[in-house]
């Protein structure tokens, strides 16, 4: 979904720009994914950056300044300066290779809001210099530099902003060097494995939590169906008062090598909250969903138990964080 | 005192913030690599680079953002209108290095973007690269040398975006690249075929010290106070006595009453060969740029040599002419012969010049030259006895030598030599050769000036006998009917001193100079030795390498007859060579494995040959288990290598090898156990 570069208006008339593009795309689809990536000879690309041009051109002059004036001392300039160039290509070059890159997997976050890329950049020898990594799609001066101490490891980060909800692959990043003297730049493109999930971005400004219903035909019928005395039975959890365990579904439940079970008693303390689909009338299908992340947040910062219809989907009520993930979670992969 | 109040109090190196420190660096390589052009360039230029550079000093440590570019464009017009005003052009040489100059100091205030720093960085380079126009010596290459490394440091600097590395740091890491850049250089220099100048470089002859074409009072005193060489002189003969020293430069007949000038080479009709006598004195010149047509050669030089790059004739006055100035160091042989004659024998028409002098111009010493003509003891002298008599003059009428004359012609310009010859009475050779060419002129005998260098330091350095600049010396000849010309030295009526010891113009030393030299003179001289001698070898292999040598060094490859096209042919064999080289390199380097896996592959390897499956993911400790189960203790030696191989990797004593004696080990084990293994295993 992410690998689709950002379209621009009138791409048409910039054929060079467009065909650059679909080169790089093309490019960029041959690499393999991975989370590790050890930089080396196959894949660090170098060329000499405007800097690099230029100081060919001023090599080429002090040449001729010493050619014409026979300077003997001009010539040692000059090839000292060349010599230095050719250097610090090798020396660019160095400054990524045998590096390894590894991504830790970014945790999930909200669609508009950037995810931070904790990348961890290990040397196995020397330390590197001015390393810089941005995301492969930003413009070239929005790097994070960072060094790595020799037989060491540092840590950088970057960020991208995933558009929309769902599962994204994380873009492709660019890391460059162009240490020592500016003149080369050695980069590589890297294409993690790893995956972005992105809940549905919260309505902002928040619209108020719906009303919690009783719902007094349901629960209170399904109560006198059963009889009263049951209104739903969960697994003994750690920390459950003694008066809530069904001793006698226990007794049976451990005839049959199962656990102790408590009564569920959520539901019926609790007014269950359900945050409905069908409560966001009028919205396109994303606002709903927008709305819908918004107040699973409200919920979970008011303490109170929801539960998350969509079509075709249910979670039952609860509380907590792993609650509030499966709401989100089920949002961001609902369709 | 008003520095102190302009720059804020300083914070400490330690505490500057990055940037500033960043900045004050590489302002500090600047200036050091600007400073020497000072001296050289005109006033307002120094002028201003320092206070452009003290100004944005001042913005560094403050903090203060820099100027519009407005105000630098205006001081940009300023400079170059300063410029015009000076040299009336802004082309050529010291104008273009004024503006540079300029430019550089102004584009400090405008470091805004990393592009700005690459411009300094490479005005940087330019500026080092102008300062070997002026010099290439020693002390020079090695201030530049300074200069690009600290050029080279900021550019390190500026590529170490992260926290606040030290310039330590920084220096270390541009050291390293221009050490290993140092081959490349080396190959560069040695290969790369000199070839002459590819068109026209505006001549600066007249700007520098040394002989010149011309000759005004005052001008050799400029150069008696250059103690810079002028040439190096190794004698394959024997060498001469200091007196027969005489290197012959430019030879000036014309007088217009002011300026000695050359003669007109045109009407020396009857070609009038020089004659040798004597042994044959062959000898090797090592000439720095002297920038002029002439080389100033032994008296009298019958051959010279091809020269390199350009061509030498010898002209009728015994002067050695090239057809183009000197502007680079040159090498070559010459034979010389202390005794010979030349000039016209008899009465020719190219005397005429000779004999000519301005009318209107120092009447008084005319009549004093008409009344020692018409003295009776002089009424059938020839141009030997008179000037004898002139000798006998200026050694007995109080004249007397120094280098620190008042100006002449104060008055007037036209009576200049009536002041030297009959009122003050002090000069040095200039004064002394002119007044008497004028003099003899006087008397009806055709004279001229003859420029150049006499005698040289008294010891020989590492063989080369030493000219300085401060061996310029001017003499006269006159013309005697029968021989030919005579030289005359009238400087040494007065100061035989200077001519027999050959004790160049060193004017007297001031005080420090004076303290240094009473302290050990036998220790400056020695140390001025060694100096001299690394100076030497310095231009001979350094500045003095050129085409010749690059062309004997392929003789010496086996080439037999080199031309440069074989240079250019070489020097891309060699790079080719070694860009396969790495090439090869890198692509054994793209399947090099880490030794340590290579050891665990073959680990692996020798255990499968024992029948023990082993996993990548397995540790030694692991196998060592596994192969306790299978073999029991037979296997002890080999679990105990497996032992010894984890302390090896991840001990105390950890090795940051593998150990080839560890796996001959391993290897001799299994061995061992894969023959025990053909017996059933005990159960």
């Amino acid at each position: 979904m992410s690998d689709t570069l950002p379209v621009r208006p009138f791409a048409a008339f910039q054929p060079i720009a467009a065909a650059r593009r679909r080169f790089r795309a093309w490019w960029q689809a041959r690499l393999p994914r991975t989370d590790t990536l050890l930089l080396t000879q196959r894949n660090i690309y170098i060329l000499p950056t405007r800097a690099g041009l230029m100081y060919g051109l001023t090599l080429l002059v002090l040449l001729l300044a010493s050619i014409n004036y026979q300077l003997s001392l001009g010539y040692v300039l000059t090839f000292l300066l060349a010599g230095s160039g050719v250097v610090s290509m090798h020396l660019t070059h160095n400054t990524l290779r045998k590096l390894t890159l590894h991504l830790r997997t970014p945790a999930a976050v909200f669609a508009g809001s950037p995810v931070l890329l904790d990348i961890t950049l290990t040397s196995p020898d020397s330390a590197r210099f001015g390393i810089g990594l941005r995301m492969e799609a930003t413009p070239r001066d929005t790097l994070t530099w960072t060094d790595v101490p020799g037989v060491g490891r540092a840590q950088a980060q970057v960020s991208f902003v995933p558009p929309q909800r769902g599962l994204h692959a994380v873009p492709a990043i660019n890391v460059e060097s162009r240490f020592p003297l500016g003149l080369f730049r050695a980069w590589s493109v890297w294409r993690p494995s790893a995956q972005v999930l992105a809940y549905p971005r919260p309505e902002q400004p928040a619209m108020g939590l719906p009303l919690v219903r009783a719902e007094p035909g349901q629960a209170t019928t399904q109560r006198r169906a059963e009889g009263g005395e049951v209104e739903g039975v969960r697994s003994y959890r750690r920390g459950d008062p003694l008066k809530l365990v069904a001793w006698k579904k226990a007794a049976r439940s451990l005839e049959a090598g199962g656990d102790l079970v408590s009564r569920d008693t959520s539901a019926s303390v609790q007014q269950a909250l359900w945050l409905d689909w069908q409560q966001c009338a009028g919205l396109a299908p994303e606002d709903r969903l927008s709305r819908l992340s918004a107040w699973v947040l409200a919920a979970e910062r008011a303490g109170a138990s929801h539960g998350l219809r969509l079509p075709g989907l249910e979670i039952p009520p609860a509380h907590g964080d792993a609650q509030r993930r499966r709401c989100l979670e089920a949002m961001a992969l609902w369709h | 005192m008003a520095l102190t109040a302009f720059l804020p109090k300083w914070p400490g190196w330690q505490r500057l913030p990055r940037e500033s420190r960043d900045t004050l660096f590489l302002l500090g390589v600047i200036a050091w690599t600007v400073l020497p052009h000072v001296l050289h360039l005109p006033w307002w230029c120094g002028l201003l680079t320092v206070n452009v550079l003290l100004w944005r000093t001042r913005l560094a440590l403050i903090n203060a953002p820099l100027p519009g570019r407005w105000v630098l464009m205006a001081v940009l017009a300023a400079a170059t209108a300063l410029t015009l005003w000076s040299f009336k052009t802004v082309l050529g040489k010291e104008p273009g290095i004024t503006l540079l100059v300029v430019l550089m100091a102004l584009k400090t205030l405008e470091l805004r973007a990393r592009r700005d720093a690459f411009v300094v960085f490479f005005l940087g380079f330019f500026l080092v690269l102008t300062h070997f126009l002026y010099s290439q010596s020693l002390p020079v290459a090695l201030a530049m040398l300074v200069s690009v490394w600290g050029l080279l440091t900021a550019l390190v600097l500026a590529h170490m975006p992260v926290g606040q590395p030290s310039l330590r740091q920084a220096a270390t890491l541009s050291l390293r690249t221009a050490v290993l850049g140092v081959p490349v250089m080396l190959l560069l220099f040695v290969l790369f075929p000199r070839i002459g100048p590819l068109w026209g470089v505006p001549q600066d002859g007249q700007a520098t010290t040394g002989l010149s074409n011309r000759m005004r009072m005052g001008s050799v005193a400029e150069v008696a106070q250059d103690d810079s060489v002028a040439m190096r002189i190794r004698f394959i003969d024997p060498p001469p006595q200091p007196q027969a020293m005489y290197f012959r430069g430019p030879v000036l007949s014309r007088f217009d009453g002011q300026e000695w000038r050359p003669g007109d080479s045109s009407h020396s009709a009857p070609r009038s060969e020089l004659q040798v006598r004597g042994p044959a004195l062959r000898y090797e010149v090592t000439m720095e740029p002297l920038h002029i047509s002439v080389l100033p050669l032994l008296e009298a030089t019958a051959e010279v040599s091809p020269l390199e790059g350009m061509r030498a004739m010898r002209r009728d006055d015994l002067v050695w002419n090239t057809d183009r100035p000197l502007q680079q160091r040159l090498r070559f042989a010459a034979t010389a012969y202390t005794d010979f004659k030349h000039g016209p024998v008899a009465r020719a028409i190219s005397l005429r010049e000779h004999l000519a002098l301005p009318a209107g111009f120092n009447p008084r010493t005319l009549a004093w030259a008409a009344q020692l003509g018409a003295d009776p003891r002089y009424a059938a002298a020839d141009a030997r006895t008179l000037a004898q008599a002139v000798m006998n003059h200026i050694r007995t009428g109080g004249y007397t030598y120094t280098l620190a004359p008042d100006t002449y012609g104060g008055p007037s310009a036209r009576t200049a030599i009536d002041e030297f010859w009959l009122d003050r009475k002090e000069g040095f050779c200039e004064h002394f050769a002119s007044a008497f060419v004028v003099v003899m002129r006087a008397l009806g005998i055709p004279s001229r000036v003859v420029t150049g260098y006499q005698g040289t330091d008294p010891l020989p350095v590492d063989g080369y006998y030493l000219v300085r600049q401060s061996h310029a010396h001017a003499w006269a000849e006159y013309w005697q009917d029968g021989i030919g010309w005579v030289r005359a030295d009238p400087t040494a009526a007065v100061a035989p001193d200077r001519i027999v010891r050959s004790r160049h113009l060193v004017p007297a030393p001031g005080l420090v100079a004076g303290a240094l030299g009473g302290i050990n003179p036998q220790f400056w001289a020695k140390l001025r030795g060694a100096w001299e001698a690394a100076n030497n070898r310095w231009n001979q292999w350094v500045l003095n390498y050129s085409r010749g040598q690059q062309l004997a060094l392929l003789k010496q490859l086996g080439f037999s007859a080199p031309s440069w096209e074989d240079l250019a042919l070489l020097l891309i064999g060699v790079l080719s060579g070694l860009s396969l080289l790495g090439a090869a390199w890198a692509w054994s380097d793209r399947r090099r494995q880490d030794p340590w896996q290579r050891q665990a592959q073959q680990l692996r390897r020798a255990l499968g040959s024992i029948g023990l499956s082993a996993e990548a993911h397995e540790s030694p400790r692991a196998l060592g288990l596994k192969l306790r189960q299978r073999f029991g203790s037979r296997a002890t030696a080999l679990v105990q290598l497996l032992d010894a191989l984890e302390l090896q990797r991840y001990g105390r004593a950890a090795l940051s090898r593998p150990s080839a004696p560890w796996l001959r080990a391993v290897h001799t084990e299994t061995r061992l156990l894969r023959r025990s293994n053909t017996a059933p295993p005990p159960r």
